[in-house]
């Protein structure tokens, strides 16, 4: 299919899929979206394309500061913002000949697992349960991953902060791929938890999510948390020693981790989960439980460090120099009597009050210590867990630092584990009078995505179906996460790729 | 500019002081060697208008005055010397010092300020979102030399942290500085006592430095009630460093003392911008009591326990204001505690020229700043390498200087070491050193007891006599204005008594003035060098002197007037040839001639 048929057909379902509310900003008709196509079509037949993404079409979660589109992160103080300027990811991506698709919708900020908490509304899934009603798309990246799932685009760019891009994907059987934390460059890349935000790529497969993730893959200055070039090469080189380099070809090692099987699993995640593993042992590959004590504090430890920063970083919206503010004076004369009480108050959702609340309480000088502190000795406990099961190290530990050496044959090269521990709830559930499930409930969706971005480490979902192969009314759909140790986006990858699509 | 310094050193005062209002010498003002010197403005109208008789009951009112006032002070000084008897005063104060570095602290745009508001801004100083700190290393290097010269340990690993509030001058909402992990700890600061201490801190007080930090300036807002701000963020970011002192400080003076030493110090290793009188130096104190020999106080700051409960105050922008703000404060917290009360932790205000402090807040609106690491920002690692590079680099310290130049080599007054030391951030110094290095080239041919004294020569020349002209002329230092060179090459001429003493001021004035002419050519073209008078010639011009007055000779002899004598000094070097009668030798005749004959 050529890059320009491709196009108009994802500007197609834009127009027909817009009820799911994927995306804030949609392409136009009148845009040089086309000519820049065709372009990349002539480029494409004469085989000189400028990357494997040239001519193709990539939505950007409204999080991701673009030049010529508005930037409103779904929230009301900036629901009319456009950022001077584009994140590195955008302009690695436009470079490389791709398209914005659009802007997708998701949760204010980043902050939310079901992608409802949205100035703009909420983002709907395709997916509906046996009784015709709407589920959840996942959070806070839904839109991206309803964008993928329903072919508005080629592929989508989210943010995962703690799960934000795995949960959707899972939520909607899509691929969605966290690299390594410092490998995607965060600048324009609006901050919700800066320790955690690590930009993640959505594709209808893993071969079109490698292909995002190899241009956005690369060094940025203007990022003080992006690897710098000289440790990029010693991860390389790390990877290129023979014991690494080997598992490309040989079986691997895959773990189990025993914490991930728990009471709350819902049937289908563990019949999912089960008959993954199964179908990896008959490819040649062996099984191995494992050991990840911390991983019951580590949902605490995030809801205390995520919101933390949050706080932090949402303090600047005040409307002073950019974004909405309330008519009338907002300063300490008002009759709130606290300064830009009204802008912030009308700026801000609920669930985005209510983690900066949580952050505010947690760094007060009484909590500090009994919260944000503990939180941070949890985070190290998690990371020691996952250093501990696998074979290769952590690349970027300086030697001679407590077990820094690779556990050797004891240890695992991926762990494979459930994305979600049950199916995607209705919507209808989540939200306005009929809702069952508390805020409290909804974080309970990211405890098996949590562990993975407090360590920084790959991690992937994939959409595989267990069931009756006839009969798809029988089959469930589920996520299935492959984790890897820091750096080993590839294997993490690769092993996704077994795995994807299978009907088992 | 001067001002500082003044108030310390006596002999400078006097001598810069007093060229004010002398009169012109008349050679001086007649000379018409050029255009410029006609311009000089003629000061002597307004002395003599003082003088004139309607004006004396004024002159009685302000004799009253100045005694009611002495005698206040008198007062005053003796209340306080009694309550600090009875209180002890403890002081700790944090510095806040704009660092000069070309770019933010975190972002490439430059940190000028006196360019169009909002010129210099980049996008993470104004806390787009999606913007991302760069921390720039440069801005390190004149921290680093700040925390050196204040006997600081660097630390190899800091951190960088963000302190929350909300304020229009504060973009991100937050100010990022050091808070758990300061690059730098545990220096201290001499202050002797021609720093100004207090004369009961004795010669010397050692007062410790507990942490210097970096951190961002916020900021310029101005105020349009009821409710606009401007605001110019051309401020923000600037990279500050936040000197905070241990709690040792016990007496107002040293406490002023102490502030305008750190900025002498933070000035001579051209750490930052500009002092206090600019804004490039503000200071926070916090001000306890506790009675003296009484039961330890309750708090502890700093890791020194057992004082008093300490009050803050905020942002004062003098030497004068940090101590006049620790006296009102002291004797606010004493009136407190003596009628019974309990000094609340608060945050305090201080306005020029007020006798009070004002509350600002309270405890209970206290701002909770939820310090947190930055998680954008990496450690920062100091390498030992920058450190001992940067420390042998480092500008001798002022204190080394001033011992220096008092000491055997130069043979300086502490009043003119001092001063020479702090003028024109070191510039009158080097002018200084050039002209002691010229002159003892030029007199190595004179034996070792003339060479000896020839720095406290040149530092009375290059202090008190170019001063006192630059005083007069009221004009800024300019090391071209008299060349070095030059003025070596007087001193000389004067130190072989080629010239005398007048003669030198006067082509001191000329040269001044813009006659550009070497020193010999001068001397020899306007007929300046001393041809010294015969011994007959003497006899000759003080008969005649004699002859003038005999009454006062008279007097001289019978009643022993010696002071007399000098008159007919006078009346020699007047009639004698100009700049050839040499007083002390005109004394000799004199006296040989009135005394000697009269037994």
């Amino acid at each position: 299919m050529s890059l320009l048929r491709e196009a108009e057909r994802c500007f197609a379902n834009q127009g027909s899929h817009a009820a799911l509310n994927a995306l804030i900003t949609t392409l136009h008709q009148s845009g040089q979206w086309l000519e820049r196509v065709k372009d990349a079509d002539a480029r494409r037949t004469r085989g000189t394309p400028k990357s494997k993404v040239d001519g193709r079409l990539i939505a950007f979660k409204d999080n991701i500061c673009t030049r010529d589109l508005p930037t409103t992160c779904a929230s009301n103080t900036l629901d009319k913002f456009i950022s001077p300027f584009n994140a590195t990811v955008v302009q690695q991506l436009q470079d490389a000949g791709a398209l914005i698709a659009g802007k997708a919708n998701l949760d204010e900020f980043g902050m939310g697992s079901h992608s409802i908490h949205s100035k703009f509304g909420p983002v709907r899934s395709l997916r509906c349960d046996h009784d015709a009603e709407s589920l959840s798309a996942g959070g806070s990246s839904g839109g991206s991953a309803v964008a993928v799932a329903t072919a508005q685009c080629y592929a989508s760019l989210g943010t995962d902060t703690g799960g934000s891009v795995r949960l959707p994907a899972a939520y909607t059987g899509t691929v969605g791929f966290k690299p390594s934390y410092g490998l995607v460059s965060r600048w324009g890349v609006v901050a919700y938890a800066n320790s955690l935000d690590t930009v993640g790529v959505l594709g209808s497969d893993v071969s079109s999510v490698r292909n995002v993730f190899d241009i956005v893959n690369q060094h940025d200055p203007r990022d003080p948390t992006n690897l710098s070039p000289s440790s990029r090469s010693r991860i390389d080189s790390h990877l290129r020693m023979p014991a690494l380099a080997s598992r490309v070809t040989s079986s691997l090692k895959i773990g189990i981790p025993l914490e991930y099987n728990i009471s709350e699993l819902a049937p289908s995640s563990r019949r999912a989960w089960s008959r993954s593993l199964a179908y990896l042992r008959q490819q040649g590959h062996t099984l191995h439980t494992v050991s990840l004590p911390t991983t019951k504090l580590a949902l605490s430890a995030y809801y205390v460090l995520a919101p933390a920063e949050a706080s932090s970083n949402l303090a600047k919206y005040d409307g002073v120099r950019y974004g909405n503010r309330p008519e009338g004076p907002d300063n300490i004369t008002s009759t709130e009597g606290c300064l830009y009480a009204n802008t912030r108050g009308e700026g801000f959702g609920s669930e985005v009050k209510r983690r900066i609340l949580l952050g505010a309480f947690s760094l007060s000088a009484d909590s500090m210590d009994n919260y944000f502190i503990q939180a941070q000795r949890i985070r190290r406990l998690v990371q020691h867990d996952f250093n501990a099961v696998f074979r290769a190290c952590q690349p970027l530990n300086s030697p001679g630092l407590g077990k820094n050496l690779d556990s050797g044959e004891a240890g695992v090269d991926v762990l494979v584990c459930p994305t979600a521990p049950s199916p995607p709830p209705r919507i209808s559930s989540l939200m306005g009078h009929g809702a069952t499930t508390s805020s409290l409930e909804a974080y309970v969706n990211d405890i098996f995505t949590v562990p993975a971005s407090l360590a920084g480490l790959p991690a992937i979902s994939v959409p595989v179906t267990t069931g009756s192969a006839k009969n798809s009314e029988d089959s469930d759909l589920a996520g299935i996460q492959v984790i890897g140790q820091y750096g080993d986006d590839g294997l993490v990858l690769k092993v996704a790729e077994l795995l994807e699509g299978k009907h088992l | 500019m001067l001002r500082p310094w003044l108030r310390q050193c006596p002999r400078a005062t006097r001598s810069l002081a007093c060229s004010q209002c002398h009169l012109p010498r008349p050679q001086f003002t007649r000379r018409t060697l050029n255009p410029r010197s006609l311009s000089q403005p003629i000061r002597t109208l307004q002395t003599t208008a003082a003088e004139s008789p309607d004006r004396v009951p004024l002159r009685k009112q302000l004799k009253q005055d100045a005694k009611a006032v002495k005698a206040r002070k008198r007062q005053t000084r003796e209340n306080e010397e009694a309550s600090r008897q009875k209180w002890e005063l403890t002081v700790g104060i944090e510095i806040h010092a704009q660092l000069n570095t070309e770019s933010k602290l975190f972002s490439r745009a430059p940190t000028s300020s006196t360019d169009l508001p909002n010129s210099n801004v980049a996008l993470f100083d104004l806390a787009f979102p999606g913007t991302q700190p760069e921390f720039q290393i440069a801005t390190l290097l004149p921290a680093l030399r700040a925390a050196l010269a204040l006997n600081c340990d660097i630390q190899p690993v800091s951190r960088f942290d963000r302190k929350h509030y909300f304020y229009q001058d504060q973009p991100a909402g937050y100010q990022i500085t050091q808070y758990y992990e300061p690059f730098a700890k545990n220096g201290y600061v001499d202050l002797f006592a021609h720093d100004g201490i207090a004369p009961e801190d004795g010669d010397m007080v050692r007062i410790g430095i507990k942490q210097v930090q970096m951190e961002q300036d916020t900021a310029k807002s101005q105020e349009y009630p009821p409710s606009t701000q401007l605001l110019d963020f051309n401020r923000v970011s600037h990279p500050l460093v936040e000197i905070i002192t241990m709690p040792q400080i016990h007496t107002p003076a040293t406490a002023a003392a102490c502030v305008r030493k750190i900025q002498s110090i933070l000035q001579a290793c051209n750490a930052v911008t500009t002092g206090m009188e600019l804004g490039g130096l503000r200071a926070d104190v916090n001000v306890s009591i506790r009675q003296r020999g009484d039961a330890a106080g309750a708090h502890q700051y700093g890791g020194i326990s057992g004082l008093g409960q300490r009050t803050e105050i905020k942002n004062l922008s003098s030497f004068k204001a940090v101590e006049d703000a620790i006296i009102a404060e002291k004797n606010r917290q004493i009136a407190v505690l003596e009628s019974g009360g309990v000094v609340a932790g608060e945050t305090r205000g201080w306005t020029i020229g007020s006798t009070e402090t004002r509350k600002l807040r309270g405890k209970e609106g206290e701002v909770d700043y939820r310090y947190m690491p930055d998680p954008d920002l990496p450690p920062l690692y100091i390498g030992a390498d920058l450190v001992t590079e940067l420390r042998n680099t480092l500008p001798t310290s002022s204190d080394a200087l001033i011992e220096l130049l008092a000491g055997p080599d130069y043979g300086l007054p502490l009043e003119d070491a001092k001063p020479l030391v702090e003028l024109e951030d070191g510039a009158r110094l080097e002018y200084y050193q050039e002209v002691v290095d010229l002159l003892r080239a030029l007199q190595q041919d004179q034996g070792p007891k003339a060479q000896k004294g020839l720095a406290r020569v040149a530092g009375n020349w290059v202090l008190h006599e170019l001063g006192g002209l630059l005083t007069k002329a009221d004009l800024a230092w300019d090391g071209e204005r008299v060349p070095a060179p030059t003025l070596a090459a007087l001193i000389d001429q004067l130190q072989r008594q080629r010239i005398t003493g007048p003669t030198a001021k006067q082509v001191l004035a000329m040269v001044f003035d813009g006659d550009a002419r070497p020193i010999p050519q001068l001397l020899e073209e306007e007929n300046l060098l001393l041809r010294p008078l015969s011994r007959e010639e003497y006899v000759a011009l003080a008969e005649a002197a004699i002859n003038l007055n005999p009454a006062m000779v008279e007097q001289i002899r019978q009643k022993n007037q010696l002071g007399k004598l000098g008159w007919f000094v006078g009346q020699m070097m007047r009639m004698g040839e100009k700049g050839r009668v040499e007083a002390p030798k005109a004394d000799a005749i004199l006296r040989e001639l009135i005394l000697e004959g009269r037994s």
